[in-house]
């Protein structure tokens, strides 16, 4: 009989143990998996607490520039236009796509009517126009390069806009579906100008209560808002916890109920949890190792020439990707939690979901090896890479620094701290460094700014006219297939320069409590609030 | 006496002023551009400009300080660069956080320390002593960190009594106000605790072999009258001394306590404003807390002038 009982008590323990892992595996932590959202009914009321995994700056579309800034803004700021689960950009203030005119220097929209801004004030055509201007013009705007090929915009009517640019720039469209979309309320930026950052007021499901700095920004439900009948919370707290391990306790206390951009070994953790879910979503960026083969006099100036193997020796760049096993970072650094990757392009960028935009080349030491005996390198390459001061960037640096040596590279890591990070990176002093970026929805926005001879985050010091030219005609081509083509072509010609060696992508696991549903987690990794709320 | 605390005064302006000079050639000293850091990934030339611009980092540091310390006189410490709010709202903010939290370690620190203390002094080469001894010793070892995330596994996740972040007022809600504040104080006090319990059992030893113990033992007053009344009342002018030197370390201690339990203290606000490079707030933090020192040795030195009038400046003339 005791034995009996022994075992039963045995069984259960397993089973319950399995219970709880198999919750969350099941649907999301699968490499390869995805599950944006939680669709059981939600009861109304209650308080959502997210944890972010920074503060976020200033609540000013135009002046924002942080990523946990536009996880708030989510919340209280619909653009123009927004993305669904697919990746595809779908109306949201405005009624349809915007039609653009033959050559493509003509855009309209229309708005849709009866919105109300948080402060009451009514939403126009007039009001879209002042918030777009203001995105271009206001000094400091964050805004002002991604809609500097915007030469105009007026009303046309009281719901509708029209655009006139300087060029065909396609584009707009994503970059109306990003914080350059958010219109701002025209009486709160009369009254506030550029205070607004303290009195934000959009078209949004919750509105601005209050914000204390470095510990929560309180947003509460929107009487306002056209929809305020599928918004079930009463109030939404954002909460910086910059540790994942703090952010992993609070969320298995209880204190905070959606826990955003977690680590991989955080979800590892987090799986044992019976009490808590994940969701999880591919990303629109990359990371990788910038090598430094031209930024002589800083960013923004004419690339110069540098006389390091790496940089003189496009040989000595290929031996050094041919020595990286990209499985093998994302088995090892990451918990096989991110995907391998190789190019700028994402395969859930808006261009061509889906699809596949480049292929990476497999390890391949000796072949590294001749390469360095042809460069006529001598041997070991002495390379100093800089990493960030987080554990998994100091992983990764060590597996690269391992790998490498079998071929001949010897590397030094020198850990860096973010701001001196930028700062040496931006002015060209450094071999090398982790580079990495959170991703936009259109390819432009990925390559334009990093891979340019005169990008603005061209720290790499790259000078390729092909490159140059095919950024352009990206930008202006409107035939998507056409389009996907260049990107193509332009991904192939970026991997044979390696400025910048893609290494992976990131994947944005958000983990919440159990009786947590509604959460919307797509590929821009914002966490959506709107319909969230409770279980019922 | 007006004309001493008068002089006093004077020479702890001097001082403040002093000490804001080199906070701020510090500030700018560090590496990393604030402009860069507050931008981040999306850094075009156009905003980084008009952001030093707006800032007036473009400006001449002499220039700078002028402007700076110009406005810190009508009390006006400017915004964050960061996050656009008055850093004198932040600091009115954060300030109470760490005040309360300093007040809690310091009060378990020296229940806890004192009685530990105690107890190994008068139970000498028992187990008790024994215990003692081990609990500071590992109170002064065990890294903060590692201690904060342990009590929260264990007092806020496996046994919910307490609750793992955030702040809310006392004059809030008292209840939730402690649950919150208790976990943090237990990991900021340990390690005091643990200087406390020492110093308070070596003097106690001291005292008890003295012959003034001896006598009061001789004269047959109960234990409990020789332990608390003589020996203890004589021992505690050692530890109120080394409490008073640890206090520093209590308020730089609160910077790694605030983050694991994300209270939103003087301590996270500086960590913060360090990684951002957020300029303003920095030196608004570090010119209080120079202030806050300043003024602690102001009253100190008038304090002992008035309990020793020899040290009076200007006394001997």
């Amino acid at each position: 009989m005791r034995r009996k009982a022994v075992a039963l008590a045995a069984v259960a323990l397993v089973m319950s143990l399995t219970a709880g892992c198999g919750s969350l595996q099941s649907s999301a932590t699968e490499v390869g998996g995805e599950r944006m959202t939680d669709d059981r009914p939600v009861r109304d009321g209650g308080t959502l607490t997210v944890a972010l995994n920074a503060d976020p700056d200033k609540l000013d579309p135009t002046l924002a520039q942080t990523l946990v800034g536009r996880t708030v803004f989510a919340g209280m700021c619909e653009k123009l236009y927004d993305i669904d689960e697919h990746g595809t950009v779908i109306p949201q203030l405005a009624t349809a796509l915007p039609k653009t005119s033959k050559d493509g220097r003509t855009v309209t929209f229309g708005l849709r009517k009866g919105l109300k801004f948080s402060d009451g004030t009514k939403l126009d055509a007039e009001a879209a126009v002042t918030s777009l201007l203001r995105h271009r013009d206001l000094a400091g705007s964050a805004r002002a390069t991604e809609l500097a090929p915007l030469a105009g915009a007026k009303a046309t009517g009281p719901y509708t806009v029209e655009l006139t640019l300087k060029q065909a720039y396609v584009p707009l469209t994503a970059v109306l579906a990003d914080r350059s979309g958010m219109v701002m309320s025209p009486t709160a930026l009369k009254k506030y100008g550029k205070n607004f950052t303290n009195h934000p007021s959009c078209v949004g499901p919750f509105k601005y209560v209050e914000r204390v700095g470095g510990d929560r920004i309180v947003l509460a439900k929107d009487p306002n808002y056209y929809a305020a009948d599928q918004v079930h919370l009463d109030k939404v707290i954002y909460k910086p916890i910059p540790d994942g391990n703090v952010r992993l306790a609070n969320l298995r206390s209880g204190d905070i109920q959606v826990g955003d951009q977690m680590t991989p070994v955080d979800v590892r953790s987090a799986l044992t949890e019976p009490g808590l879910q994940l969701f999880n979503s591919p990303s629109l960026g990359y990371q990788g190792i910038g090598l430094n083969v031209g930024n002589v006099k800083g960013l923004g100036q004419k690339p110069g020439r540098i006389d390091t193997p790496l940089a003189r020796e496009p040989k000595v760049r290929e031996a050094f990707e041919l020595a990286i096993d990209r499985d093998l970072i994302n088995k090892v650094v990451f918990q096989g939690m991110f995907e391998p990757a190789c190019g700028p392009v994402s395969p859930e960028s808006a261009i061509a979901p889906g699809v596949k935009a480049s292929v990476c080349p497999e390890r391949d030491v000796a072949k590294a090896k001749r390469l360095l005996k042809e460069a006529g390198v001598k041997t070991p390459v002495r390379i100093e890479l800089k990493v960030s001061t987080t554990p998994e960037s100091s992983r990764l640096g060590q597996v690269v620094q391992a790998m490498t040596k079998e071929a001949g590279f010897a590397v030094t890591l020198r850990p860096t701290e973010y701001a001196t990070m930028l700062e040496e990176t931006d002015s060209g002093k450094y071999d090398a460094f982790t580079s990495g970026w959170s991703g936009r929805l259109d390819p432009d926005g990925n390559i334009a700014s990093f891979l340019q001879t005169r990008g603005a985050m061209n720290a790499y010091g790259l000078s390729d006219p092909t490159i140059d030219r095919l950024v352009e005609r990206g930008r202006t081509e409107a035939d998507p297939d056409e389009r996907a083509k260049i990107y193509a072509e332009l991904t192939h010609r970026a991997q044979e320069r390696r400025g910048l060696i893609y290494l992976y992508r990131q994947k944005n696991y958000i983990v919440t409590g159990k009786d947590v549903a509604g959460v919307r987690v797509y590929g821009d990794g914002l966490v959506r609030v709107t319909t969230a709320g409770y279980a019922r | 006496m007006t004309a001493y605390i008068l002089t006093r005064l004077r020479q702890s302006c001097i001082t403040l002023v002093l000490v804001s000079m080199v906070v701020f050639a510090g500030i700018r000293a560090l590496p990393g551009d604030p402009a860069l850091a507050l931008a981040g990934e999306e850094r075009s030339p156009e905003a980084l400009a008009a952001v030093r611009e707006s800032y007036g980092l473009d400006d001449n540091i002499v220039i700078q300080y002028g402007r700076f310390i110009g406005h810190a006189i009508t009390g006006d410490l400017g915004t964050s660069s960061r996050t656009g709010l008055p850093v004198a709202d932040a600091i009115t903010a954060a300030l109470p956080i760490t005040l309360e939290l300093a007040a809690l370690s310091l009060l378990l620190a020296v229940t806890v320390g004192i009685g530990a203390g105690i107890v190994a002094a008068v139970r000498r080469g028992k187990p008790e002593e024994w215990l003692a001894n081990a609990l500071a010793l590992l109170g002064l070892s065990i890294p903060t960190f590692w201690l904060g995330i342990v009590l929260v596994l264990g007092f806020a996740i496996a046994l919910p009594v307490f609750s793992a972040s955030g702040y809310v007022p006392f004059g809030t809600d008292p209840l939730d106000n402690l649950r919150r504040m208790v976990l943090p104080a237990i990991v900021l006090g340990s390690g005091l605790a643990a200087v406390v319990m020492r110093q308070t059992r070596a003097a106690m030893l001291d005292s008890l072999s003295a012959d003034y113990v001896r006598t009061a033992r001789a004269k047959g007053l109960s234990r409990r009258e020789v332990i608390g009344g003589h020996a203890l009342r004589n021992s505690l002018v050692t530890v109120v001394t080394v409490l008073g030197l640890q206090l520093g370390h209590l308020i730089s201690g609160a910077v790694v306590t605030e983050q694991i339990f994300v209270l939103p203290g003087f301590g996270k606000l500086t960590i913060d404003a360090v990684f951002t490079r957020d300029y303003a707030t920095l030196q608004g933090v570090v010119l209080c807390t120079s202030a806050a020192y300043i003024l602690i040795n102001l009253l100190v030195d008038v304090a002992y002038s008035v309990i020793d009038p020899r040290i009076r400046l200007g006394g001997a003339r």
